[in-house]
């Protein structure tokens, strides 16, 4: 999955349509993506078995943490071979892998609960939460680097870079706790805790969920909003189809709207995917704070009560992820850059 | 007879809203949560019957029936729901269900676990026990035997009765549970003499039995019939009891929604229509929940400085204590298997400027494992060896140089704690060297070879939940004492069943400590419960006895207006 | 198109700060150019004086060892500007030495990032074939790996400090490094003067370290500058989940993780510290948007 050269930076041809899309599905695409996929197994295989050994690795264990150092030796390893964490690692090991590629991933050792159900519960709310804080990102972001751009070294771009270089250096718990103070506690507009589910109403969902997002978007925004600005820089003073439109008489605005951004988006999107991975492990403190029941915040219980099955089921889902935002991150810059050929760079 | 939490302190914010790992406010309550965590024979599990002191042959039977419950604070309006905030790490945080038999964070969650189930017995304001499903108890057989009246009629959420059949499925169910919350009361047979009387025949005598229920898993019923057709694994996550309260929904350790059962018998209670608990991340994210009207009650603060800031705004109750901190010693490898240094220790430790400085001198500093509002209050002990430094300086020349490797649980609040011990003991010339542990790693900590640990000590009943024997008899794995002497007048203390002569036996046993220095005690856990202008309800906003370290609220005298 | 981000959290790798339109440059263009390396640097390097010297040459108490006696004193008492926290210990040496902290585990991760991650990457990127590909999956697993798993492990397991913060973080940073230098290497290795050097019969070791490695420096070392500010922040995330530095010593995190505890009695516990995480990462950030500029600017 490693992503492919980086494209030096002024050399990329440019288009000012959209034909980039028409070479993306030409089936050396297929290949690409196949190889791809096929090299992601032993990474998944990795991190999840990389997983198993540092848990088991911990001080206690599940069968131990449910029932107590009171218990009797005999207790606990009936309670362990029940639990099937008697067995040696490597044989559990593969008890589990066996599993998962029937679509099990056991059950929780505290709860009972599948885990599969568990994760449903909690991944569609990290989710909700992830997307909505793309949104507001990429919302504001695009806007403020367009107009941004428009004028460069004006003063909106200039005030943009300020504040945007400020908001990248904040970090998202301290954030939270900022938020929470103006707007839960002093203003009353948005609550400071807690998740309603959409089907209680979406309107009270979003606003539940409008701090957490906050707290994870802004420095995206920030980050966003440079390399977007940056790009479409880079475009208005390089690009040839720049300086045809011009002289063609094409306005300003039109150029930057039509074929400047779309030009950037594939970075943009790029962009996007390869911070989704990494999003996960930031959402977990957000989580805590706000008391939203989602994965980041099911996987640090269950680590703490050396919940294996959850552990592993969450580790997985995480790295399937990951494996996947960045073959995407992948593909859509292949896609971008004719000379990177699917093959070369293994 | 103690729940147990399964969960590690870790596992949430440590700060105020921080997460996890670490939320784990309760620095007292996680400290019991430990010992709780381990299911410990309080009653030792030494068979030897209570020598002749013991047992005259009943106690009175309580009083008969009637209401039982009384709002402490005046009568409420009906009507209304309230969200109460619980903090994760302990009280909110229930990661196997809420099954009585199951539910490793029994003690922790009691206030979940009343609102769904009730009790026999509730603690008032005022520390008495009063009837609540069960009307009366009476003793027999030398202690040995006890029989527990149920009020006829009780019928659970589902509409099955609650009857002394379903009382005896249910504890002899928890007894069979392999779980760490199984009560480890030494029970022979429990059966039902007749649909309203259960007996229990125990192996020992035990004069605290009726009092250990309120730190135990058996104080929970749960309908059987709703045991058999959901099956196990759904019942914990949804499960009926007889309580003022019914389940609309759960998500684990997060949020436990609950709304008025209108088959409660005590008619007009719950006054509450709906009842939401929310877990939260600690004291101050839980203020601020309530100041932005997320929530209109807290249970179980314990920062004593967001106090001041927060008493204009809310209803601030303090609560009062039955649990000291204690700092436990091994004497079974050195240093501390001698006398000297365990000496040095008691010496060198300030109690009095720790309680002022950082926790405002709320309570008066123990010298025993009994708190003013626990029974069997001893302010003093004869013989107790107090702060002195000078003293302390020359015992630690005397044994040439004290090293201590000093630990406790991961707590916001025990990290200045632990600090200000580190340094007050440099003074006298110990160097300890400071260590935070979550829960799971705390439990190996006790499995090797351990120096000493900042712990609580104490229940309001010294036999129950985290009581003495957890921490100082020679069975329990998290003692440092293995003497038999001491079991025997903590036996004696348990076995009798006049409370004049268990008494006596917890004073023999505190100066017993305070003569062998086997560990100081500092002052009790202070805890407030803080609510809602215009929120009122016993425990709530009155105070009433800490079993272990949450104060019972009773919920179904709480209302909102 | 500017430079896609390596998976980073964003900060990290920022696109090339635009060079001042034509007409702009001559002496107040190069002043601009030259304000932007000089100002941010001189702010790091007053930042690592104050946190690495200043304590050591000036009147700043202990850190740890204070007394309860004299816990809560407020701001601008005689001694201690900012006041004591709740055992005594003064404020302002905390966050000094929590910075010293803070900035050690930083470097520390950055160094292992840079040598370790940059060496791998860098020789993946020079040999490519099958060897390419398999520290390139090696690298792939860490990142995929939920760093907090292994984090929550390493605290538990070995308890928390800075040594294992340290441990935690590399994790991060080996892998984050390795794809940029991999990726730099690419681009370094299709140039001419690799091939004339090769054709001239350097050996493979002698190009790599001559050739390859001084033009991928500038790179590694924007990137490492932008990094420090997220590894800062994310000591921070770890000791407020309580698995970096352990109190009594103090970090930029812990104490963060502890004012948040009595925020609404006693806001300065957290102002102080997230004012100083605050300023160190911007003038990290900044330093590193201005090499940047200057190094692409070429």
């Amino acid at each position: 999955m490693s992503s492919t050269a980086s494209a030096p930076l002024s050399a990329s041809p440019r288009r000012a349509s959209t034909g980039a899309l028409t070479r993306v599905v030409r089936s050396p695409l297929l290949r690409f993506v196949g190889r791809r996929l096929l090299v992601a197994i032993p990474v998944l295989w990795g991190v999840t078995f990389l997983t198993f050994v540092v848990i088991n690795h911990l001080p206690g264990n599940a069968a131990q943490q449910l029932l107590g150092v009171n218990a009797t030796p005999q207790e606990v390893h009936q309670l362990a071979v029940k639990l099937g964490v008697d067995k040696p690692l490597l044989s559990q090991y593969g008890t589990w892998l066996s599993h998962l590629v029937q679509g099990d991933l056991g059950h929780s050792l505290a709860s009972g609960q599948s885990v599969t159900s568990i994760l449903g519960t909690d991944l569609p709310i990290t989710f909700e939460l992830i997307a909505y804080a793309f949104l507001i990102s990429l919302g504001l972001a695009i806007p403020i680097a367009l107009v941004a751009a428009r004028r460069p070294n004006g003063i909106f771009d200039r005030t943009s870079m300020v504040f945007s270089m400020a908001g990248l250096s904040i970090a998202n718990y301290i954030l939270a706790l900022i938020l929470v103070y103006f707007f839960a506690v002093k203003l009353n507009w948005l609550p400071a805790l807690g998740w309603v589910p959409p089907n209680k109403g979406l309107a009270t969902n979003i606003k539940y969920l409008t701090l957490p997002a906050i707290s994870v978007a802004l420095s995206l925004m920030c980050f966003y909003t440079r390399q977007l600005r940056a790009d479409l820089v880079q475009q208005l003073r390089t690009e040839d189809y720049v300086t045809t439109a011009r002289a063609k008489g094409v306005g300003e605005w039109r150029v930057i709207r039509h074929h400047a951004l779309r030009n950037s988006a594939f970075g943009l999107i790029t962009a996007v995917a390869l911070n989704l991975g990494t999003l996960l492990g930031v959402t977990v403190i957000i989580e805590q704070i706000f008391g939203l029941p989602g994965i980041g915040h099911e996987l640090l219980s269950a680590i703490n009560s050396r919940d294996l099955p959850v552990v592993e089921g969450a580790v997985f889902v995480f790295a399937l992820i990951v494996v996947l935002a960045n073959l995407l991150a992948d593909l859509l810059y292949a896609a971008l850059d004719p000379r990177v050929k699917y093959g070369s760079t293994n | 007879m103690v729940g147990s939490t399964g969960e590690s302190p870790l596992s949430r914010p440590r700060a105020g809203r921080s997460p996890a790992w670490m939320s784990r406010r309760r620095c007292g309550a996680s400290l019991i949560a430990v010992c709780a965590c381990v299911a410990v024979t309080a009653c030792g599990s030494s068979s030897k019957p209570a020598t002749s002191s013991a047992a005259t042959s009943s106690a009175a039977t309580s009083s008969a029936s009637g209401t039982g419950t009384s709002s402490a604070s005046g009568t409420g309006h009906a009507g209304g729901t309230l969200t109460v905030l619980e903090s994760a790490g302990f009280a909110g945080d229930w990661p196997t269900g809420l099954d009585p038999a199951t539910n490793t964070n029994g003690a922790a969650d009691q206030s979940q676990m009343d609102a769904i189930y009730a009790e026999p017995f509730e603690l008032q304001p005022g520390g008495k026990l009063a009837p609540d499903l069960a009307t009366g108890y009476k003793f027999s057989n030398g202690g040995k035997t006890v029989t527990v009246t149920f009020r006829k009629g009780l019928k659970f959420s589902d509409g099955t009765p609650l009857n002394a059949q379903a009382v005896a499925f249910n504890w002899n169910r928890d007894l069979k549970s392999p779980c760490t919350c199984k009560p480890t009361i030494m029970v022979k047979a429990i059966t039902a003499a007749d649909d309203s009387t259960v007996k229990v025949d125990m192996l020992v005598p035990d004069g605290a039995f009726i009092n250990q229920l309120q730190d135990s898993n058996f104080s929970w019923i749960a309908s059987p019939t709703a045991l058999k057709k959901m099956g196990e694994q759904q019942f914990k996550l949804k499960p009926v009891g007889a309580g003022p309260f019914t389940v609309v929904s759960d998500t684990l350790s997060n949020q436990l929604v609950l709304k008025k059962n209108p088959t409660y018998w005590d008619t007009g209670k719950p006054l509450l229509d709906g009842l939401t608990f929310k877990t939260t991340a600690g004291d101050e994210t839980a203020l601020e929940a309530m100041q932005s009207g997320q929530a209109q009650a807290y249970e179980g603060m314990n920062t004593p400085k967001l106090v001041n800031s927060f008493k204009d705004k809310f209803t601030i109750t303090a609560q009062p204590s039955t649990s000291p901190y204690d700092i436990q010693l091994n004497t079974a490898i050195p240093p501390f298997n001698n006398k000297d240094a365990r000496l040095a220790i008691y010496y060198a430790t300030d109690t009095a400027l720790l309680n002022q400085k950082l926790f405002g001198n709320i309570y008066p500093d123990t010298q025993s494992f009994t708190a003013q509002a626990g029974l069997f209050y001893n302010p003093t002990v004869p013989g107790y060896p107090g702060y002195d430094l000078n003293k302390a300086k020359a015992m630690v020349k005397q044994i040439g140089g004290l090293n201590v490797n000093f630990f406790t649980i991961t707590q916001p609040a025990t990290q200045n704690f632990m600090v200000a011990l580190q340094q007050m003991w440099k003074q006298a010339g110990i160097n300890a060297s400071i260590h935070f542990y979550s829960l799971a790693s705390l439990i190996q900590q006790f499995q090797g070879k351990w120096q000493a640990a900042l712990q609580t000590a104490g229940a309001w009943d010294p036999a129950g939940g985290v009581g003495v024997a957890f921490r100082f008899n020679s069975h329990s794995p998290f003692s440092g004492v293995h003497d038999p002497k001491l079991d025997d007048l903590l036996n004696q203390g348990q076995g009798a069943t006049d409370p004049a002569t268990r008494k006596s036996f917890y004073d023999k046993a505190a100066e017993y400590i305070a003569q062998n220095a086997y560990g100081p005690f500092l002052f009790p856990v202070a805890t407030w419960n803080v609510a809602a202008h215009g929120v009122t309800g016993p425990g709530l906003t009155s105070a009433i006895p800490s079993v272990a370290v949450n104060p019972q609220v009773l919920w179904e005298d709480v209302s909102a207006s | 198109m500017a430079a896609p981000t390596e998976g980073l959290v964003p900060g990290v790798l920022e696109p090339a700060v635009v060079a001042p339109p034509p007409g702009e440059e001559g002496r107040l263009g190069r002043l601009r150019v030259l304000g932007g390396i000089w100002l941010p640097a001189l702010l790091v390097a007053a930042i690592f004086f104050l946190c690495f010297v200043w304590p050591i040459i000036g009147p700043v108490p202990s850190p740890t060892g204070g007394s309860i006696l004299n816990s809560n004193d407020p701001s601008f008492t005689p001694g201690h500007l900012f006041g004591t926290d709740a055992t005594g210990n003064d404020e302002w040496s905390r966050l000094l030495y929590g910075g010293r902290a803070s900035l050690e585990v930083a470097l520390a991760v950055t160094a292992v990032g840079l040598i370790v991650g940059g060496t791998l990457g860098a020789f993946a990127g020079y040999v490519g074939g099958w060897r390419d590909g398999v520290i390139m999956r090696a690298l792939d697993v860490l990142i995929a790996f939920p760093a907090l798993v292994l984090a929550v492990a390493i605290a538990e397991r070995l308890g928390p400090g800075e040594l294992h913060a340290i441990w935690a973080l590399s994790f991060f940073s080996v892998p984050a490094f390795g794809r940029l230098a991999r990726a730099a290497t690419l681009r370094v290795r299709e140039q001419n003067f690799i091939a004339a050097a090769r054709l001239s019969g350097t050996g493979h070791v002698r190009t790599l370290l001559r050739h390859v490695v001084p033009n991928i420096l500038p790179e590694l070392i924007t990137f490492a500058l932008l990094g420090m500010g997220i590894i800062i922040v994310l000591e921070g995330a770890l000791s407020f989940l309580g698995l970096g530095i352990p109190p009594p010593a103090p970090s930029w995190g812990n104490m963060i993780a502890q004012g948040e505890g009595i925020l609404s009695a006693q806001p300065k516990f957290v102002l102080l510290p997230s004012a100083a995480l605050f300023i160190t990462v911007v003038s990290f950030n900044l330093l590193g948007e201005s090499m940047r500029a200057r190094w692409t600017a070429r």
